[in-house]
């Protein structure tokens, strides 16, 4: 499978290098504490901080984006087990029993088991990334303009078609990303497109403000809704933070079963954390000797889906690392930081930087460990954060926005598109519109346009594209099958409905 | 009714854009409609899917809009008005006073709409001591150059 023992070990080194060990502490502590925020997910931590990574090596900057982004995975799961409030979609099965075992006086016990499976989903998907990255990053080198052009096509429907039931408002998110990404100076002809006469519109729109402008101020806005209502108190008793003998040799297996069954379903586009912890959860619930225990403090329905999400964030690197093509929100959001930073992740990176690919590998497992222990250590800091009142951190976050996009351009006309996407943002997210494919789109869409043009130029004719090679065949033909998915599934259920009947 | 005012705004985003599409000024180099095509092909796509979404919507017509209630319940309308307000504000004084003082107003002002006045002397901390705290950590330490 092709990893080079000593470009491994060059990585270990970079890693545990003093700096980079640095950025993987803040970043972790960082991630865990926006995590933890009511409302507020990975990808909002991560686009929140991007302005710490200008200026830093493009490595330190991969290494503290992906510390915020599994830290904000854990801090996810305190707010989900200690006030029921999850930080955003992966983290919502831990409420399912980790609340319930805050009722029961058993938090310790809930705050411990989620941190040692997230270790161990961690670890198990690492070993998925370092046998399935480079292959795969050896295969994407075949690909010419129009197999990429058909795997952004597939990445985005697939991505539509998981965003529940919601294909339609999937789509349209999609076209608004795209139509964004076309706006500015077309790149081949020097023609202004969309740019309505205005100069700070000739270089485009920076995604990177659509990103903070729709993940921080949109989420602020949205939440205004609870802001007023009173919050959920902690409950006191803690117990001891850590597990017993028992409850190891129950959750041990369900920990290591479900950390494959995550990072394959991280690895798919579209899929990633959300539907690799419900999976997890009713696939234990389903085989559990007492499934009637799960929703009542249950703490395998806490160990199962947490070490499978933390897998899923792992997997969910390798599409965007191996061709560039994220999968999911928050790889989107990395993805959009480190083309700032002059970083083109893609086949090439693991030939030609092998030893940032290792590098991030190795600080992952650092990081991973080191957030066991922030959270299990440090936890009675985390709840004192976790008490400090809403209405004070989300003028502290939207402040942080405006200087984010302040250090992207140094152009205060951009203080208002920020606040455009913040609007946009906020109406997505009321009227339930899914806000990764407008992400990934507006990210990924001319980069699209460019291949799609170049594909055209090469062969003649729409047609002759889709069907250029046996890879665009198998691109298309997965395409229409994750557009059928959602009929596929209702008819499904259908059956079964009429089964049991 | 009100619940179709979205479709017919995307409906019009994507007439607009595909107006603005076919107006687009030639290419000098190559294919003369290069710059064309793509945009062209996401506005018609959007146009479709926003006539499918006005149909799926226009059969829930009859229901109560429940998230524009939820827009215009409580505080909203004030906290979401206020924050616009305060934002464009701050994009005047930004370059006009400097990061630092347009940052306090800003923040402060935020709290003040936010936490209410009766915490008044933790917003005035917070505003001050974040402004500061931001100030040397951008400004300083990351060396961005802020006004």
């Amino acid at each position: 499978m092709g990893v080079d023992f000593s470009v491994f070990m060059e990585g270990l080194m970079t890693a545990l290098e003093p700096i980079n060990l640095l950025w993987v502490a803040i970043g972790g502590f960082l991630g865990t504490v926006v995590g933890m925020l009511p409302g507020l997910g990975p990808a909002t931590a991560v686009a929140l901080l991007i302005p710490v990574t200008f200026g830093m090596e493009p490595t330190s900057a991969l290494v503290l984006m992906a510390a915020i982004y599994y830290g904000a995975m854990y801090g996810g799961s305190r707010s989900s087990i200690l006030l029921n409030t999850p930080g955003d979609g992966s983290a919502i099965a831990a409420t399912f029993d980790g609340y319930p075992m805050t009722q029961k006086g058993q938090a310790g016990q809930a705050l411990a088991i989620s941190a040692i499976a997230s270790l161990i989903g961690g670890l198990v998907a690492m070993v998925g990334f370092i046998v399935l990255a480079k292959p795969l990053a050896s295969f994407a080198l075949k690909f010419g303009p129009a197999e990429y052009f058909l795997l952004m096509v597939f990445t985005l429907s697939a991505i539509v078609a998981l965003s529940k039931g919601a294909m339609v408002k999937g789509f349209i998110a999609m076209t608004i990303g795209l139509l964004v990404s076309t706006m500015g100076i077309d790149l081949q002809t020097g023609v202004h497109r969309f740019t309505f006469d205005m100069p700070a519109l000739s270089e485009g729109v920076d995604f990177l403000i659509v990103i903070i402008g729709i993940y921080a101020v949109g989420e602020v806005l949205y939440n205004y809704i609870t802001i007023d209502k009173p919050v959920n108190k902690a409950h006191k008793g803690m117990g001891k933070i850590w597990i017993t003998k028992e409850q190891w040799k129950r959750t041990k297996w369900p920990m290591i079963r479900n950390a494959p069954l995550g990072f394959v379903v991280g690895v798919l586009p579209g899929a990633g954390g959300a539907i690799a912890s419900m999976l997890s959860y009713t696939t234990e619930k389903q085989i559990s000797k007492n499934p009637d225990e799960f929703g009542k403090g249950e703490i395998v329905g806490v160990a199962a889906p947490e070490s499978s999400n933390n897998a899923a964030a792992v997997g969910a690197f390798i599409p965007m690392l191996t061709m560039g093509i994220p999968g999911s929100g928050t790889t989107a959001v990395i993805l959009g930081a480190l083309i700032m930073l002059g970083l083109r992740p893609g086949p090439l990176l693991f030939e030609n930087n092998p030893e940032m690919v290792w590098t991030f590998v190795n600080s992952m497992f650092i990081g991973n460990i080191f957030l066991v222990i922030l959270n299990i250590l440090m936890v009675g800091l985390l709840v004192k954060i976790l008490k400090t009142p809403p209405k004070v951190l989300y003028p502290l976050i939207l402040v942080l926005a405006f200087i984010g996009t302040y250090t992207l351009s140094y152009n205060v006309i951009d203080f208002y598109i920020l606040v455009i996407f913040g609007l946009l943002g906020l109406v997505m997210k009321l009227l339930k519109f899914p806000i990764a494919p407008l992400i990934l789109a507006a990210i990924v869409g001319s980069d699209m346009e460019q291949n799609f043009r170049k594909s055209i130029v090469g062969n003649d004719g729409i047609s002759e594209v889709l069907f250029a090679s046996p890879i665009t065949i198998t691109l298309l033909i997965l395409t229409v099958l994750s557009l059928m998915y959602p009929f596929i599934v209702s008819w499904l259920k259908n059956r079964k409905v009429q089964e049991a009947e | 009714m009100y619940r179709l005012v979205t479709p017919l705004f995307f409906l019009a985003v994507g007439i607009g854009f595909l107006v603005a599409t076919l107006n687009l000024p030639k290419a000098r180099l190559g294919d003369p409609n290069a710059p064309l095509y793509f945009p062209a092909m996401i506005t018609i796509l959007l146009i479709l899917l926003s006539v499918i979404y006005f149909f799926q919507e226009f059969k829930h017509r009859k229901e109560e809009f429940k998230e524009l209630k939820i827009l215009l319940s409580g505080r909203m309308p004030f906290l979401i008005i206020s924050t616009i307000v305060m934002s464009f504000i701050y994009t005047f004084l930004f370059e006009r006073i400097g990061f630092l003082f347009s940052t306090m107003v800003f923040l402060g002002g935020l709290l003040f709409i936010i936490n209410g006045t009766k915490k008044w002397l933790v917003n005035i901390l917070v505003a001050v001591l974040f402004s500061g705290i931001a100030w040397y950590s951008f400004g300083i330490l990351l060396k961005v150059s802020l006004p």
